[in-house]
């Protein structure tokens, strides 16, 4: 039997990245040690998204640069209308004082002779790209800031599910994957900072664990929230991004194309005319792949030798440091050799679209005292910058929370407790049961099989009926020991994610977001009908239901024409290639 | 004995009764460890892992992969303190 040890706090932060760390520093400031827990399913130093650093903010809103408003507009823009602007709003006001702040922590942004922030153009209509070519150190600068502050960190230890008591959240549940011991943490205010539901879709390399985003990140937090009674939105609105083929990381147009760098297709043309990673332009990614024109490469050949060694000084040693060793296996070099690019399994992730918990402009969810933050809590394309001034909004609202609750009903945890720990214990008796990560191969292959866009209703209702499937064949994975128990775990947020992505994605009857929900049999997009949230929400007898949820009202009005200025993305057509710039072999 | 004519039937009904037999396999994995200059006791890579797929080998008391469960991250090879550690691209990625 699994052995419980039982905590007692005021806060908990579920998960140590970049939206956890500005959490936990700033609710600890204003509560006595011991107060604020942070757990952590890794270990602080290397966690979340970012494991080293990172080589650029993507959404700073700088006085000079952009105000806030054209921010909020660029983002409604972006996100085809779908957003509460309140929640973009108040992240984009506290931006510039966020940026500061890190910057009195040492991280390290390009500055002009001036000793300006030096912002870059990617997006289609404003300013918001704030280099870090020296930004390899952020994770450590994050984890220094959280010693310094004296939080409490719980390294090792997983939610596997959160408790409830009185149609509130009251503490979590967590299993330390070396010890495998239950933890028992109360608390009047969670805070789920728990990254991108990243280890959805298979990798075209069949490598489970060579995704786009960091794999330990895999849903968790959707899982949590949705399990918990909150309310998840716009989960139908994928992340699907260009990145290098293979590889799987960013081949980074954000850093190179403020050097010159573009996407071309293998006729060496150019056929977008922004990079920004948005649905739309992703829609055009796609077309070009797959017509005559593909495969699509990332072009810096025809940089200067003394700028590539800069481009790669930037993306050989911050945010995917292998990258070199990758390129280098291959014999490939930027001088000679265009990067050869693919569209990316699929992901949900609101850092780079929108689809996430609900939350509003103070970061709560639709279940009092549970916040969530980050990749995971849809303020769309939120990005780094995002998700660590959304830390310190939740926070502030937590502790508020907090200091008003009344502390929760124990007895009504009880019988939550004893479920999980049923369920955790069952993969650990079960003999010679599936083993996790065949499980987990089987329900990703199925997610790329019937949910990458294109949709049909055919495709994802035949995907659901597997994933339903799936529930059951949970029951027959077994695990070793805590490390297997942990991807037990992961493995069922994976197939909840799954059973979201599927119902969401059958529930919004048009296209939107270019190719994050294009449906072949809605093709158009519907704003009379869909300008609206979707959400999804467990209902009283369990089962997973889609509802419809209005917008809020916009504070930054739009008109018709600048709502879909992202559609205005095609290069119109190019002449026909010279022979002397067709594709080298 | 099965009879030819319901062999298959029965086998189905068996497929599905049967418990679960398993193997090992063999796998090529991105982290290798100079365990010439690794040192035993310490923890630091393992630490570092996001994924937690390092551990000491009960056979070397070193490091190792334990898991094939790699992001290439080079959070291990970046924290080692005695540069004991090379992370190659998993194989499938190469």
């Amino acid at each position: 039997m699994l052995s419980a040890i039982e905590t007692e706090v005021d806060v908990i932060v579920v998960g140590g990245g970049s939206a956890g760390s500005t959490a936990a520093i700033r609710a600890q400031k204003e509560l006595p040690l011991g107060r604020v827990l942070l757990l952590e399913k890794a270990h602080v130093k290397r966690s979340g998204a970012i494991a080293i650093g990172m080589d650029g903010l993507n959404n700073a809103v700088i006085p000079g640069h952009a105000t806030p408003e054209q921010y909020v507009k660029e983002i409604t823009m972006a996100n085809d209308g779908i957003v509460n602007q309140r929640a973009v709003l108040a992240y984009a006001e506290r931006s510039y004082e966020m940026i500061k702040k890190l910057d009195g922590w040492g991280v390290k942004f390009q500055k002009t002779e001036a000793g300006d922030f030096d912002v870059k153009k990617v997006h289609h209509n404003g300013s918001y790209v704030l280099p870090m070519p020296e930004g390899y150190d952020l994770k450590k600068i994050l984890t220094r800031m959280i010693r310094r502050a004296g939080v409490r960190v719980s390294n090792r230890v997983m939610a596997t599910r959160l408790l409830t008591a009185g149609g509130r959240v009251a503490g979590v549940v967590g299993l330390d994957v070396r010890t495998g011991d239950l933890h028992v943490i109360r608390a009047k205010a969670v805070i789920l900072c728990c990254g991108a539901s990243g280890r959805l879709g298979l990798p075209a390399s069949g490598y489970l664990f060579g995704t786009y985003e960091n794999p330990a990140n895999a849903g968790d937090g959707y899982a949590l929230a949705y399990h918990a009674g909150a309310e998840l939105t716009g989960i139908e609105c994928f992340q699907i991004n260009p990145l290098i083929k293979d590889y799987n990381g960013p081949a980074c147009a954000y850093v190179t194309g403020p050097f010159g760098g573009h996407t071309v297709n293998a006729r060496g043309h150019r056929f977008i005319e922004s990079d920004y990673w948005s649905g739309q332009m992703m829609l055009e990614f796609y077309r070009e792949l797959n017509s005559v024109n593909g495969p699509v490469y990332l072009k810096l050949t025809h940089l200067a030798p003394e700028t590539l060694t800069e481009i790669e000084r930037v993306l050989h040693g911050t945010e995917r440091p292998s990258r070199g060793r990758f390129h280098a296996g291959r014999k490939h070099s930027y001088a000679d050799d265009l990067v050869e690019m693919h569209i990316s399994e699929i992901g949900l992730c609101s850092g780079h679209s929108a689809s996430g918990v609900f939350v509003n402009e103070r970061g709560e969810t639709t279940l009092p005292g549970l916040y969530a933050a980050g990749d995971m809590a849809c303020v769309p394309h939120n990005y780094l910058l995002g998700a660590m001034t959304y830390g310190e909004i939740c926070a502030e609202n937590a502790l508020a929370y907090a200091r008003a609750a009344a502390p929760a009903a124990e007895a009504e945890t009880a019988p939550q407790i004893e479920s999980e720990r049923l369920r955790l214990e069952a993969p650990l008796k079960r003999p010679r049961g599936i083993p996790p990560h065949q499980y987990e191969y089987k329900v990703r292959r199925f997610v790329n099989d019937y949910l990458q866009p294109p949709k049909t209703a055919a495709r994802i209702t035949h995907g659901l009926a597997l994933f339903e499937r799936a529930a059951e064949e949970l029951d027959s994975v077994s695990a070793d020991g805590p490390h297997e128990l942990m991807r037990f775990v992961e493995a069922g947020f994976i197939r909840d994610c799954a059973e979201m992505a599927a119902r969401a994605s059958l529930f919004r009857t048009e296209s939107r977001w270019g190719l994050y929900h294009y449906r072949l049999d809605y093709p158009e997009i519907d704003d009379d009908n869909w300008l609206l949230h979707v959400n999804l929400r467990k209902r009283p007898d369990g089962r997973m239901e889609a509802l419809k949820r209005p917008l809020t009202p916009y504070v930054v009005p739009l008109d018709a024409a600048e709502r879909r200025s992202y559609y205005q993305i095609r290069v119109p057509a190019s002449p026909a290639p010279a022979r002397d710039q067709e594709l080298r072999s | 004995m099965i009879n030819r004519d319901n062999r298959e039937v029965v086998k189905a009904g068996q497929a599905a009764r049967v418990e679960n037999a398993q193997t090992t396999e063999r796998f090529d994995v991105p982290v290798v460890v100079d365990t010439g200059s690794c040192i035993s006791g310490c923890h630091i890579c393992i630490d570092s892992c996001p994924v937690d797929c390092l551990a000491v080998s009960p056979e070397t008391g070193k490091a190792h992969m334990k898991f094939d469960e790699c992001w290439y991250c080079l959070a291990c090879e970046i924290d080692c303190p005695k540069d004991a550690i090379t992370v190659k691209i998993p194989f499938l990625l190469r």
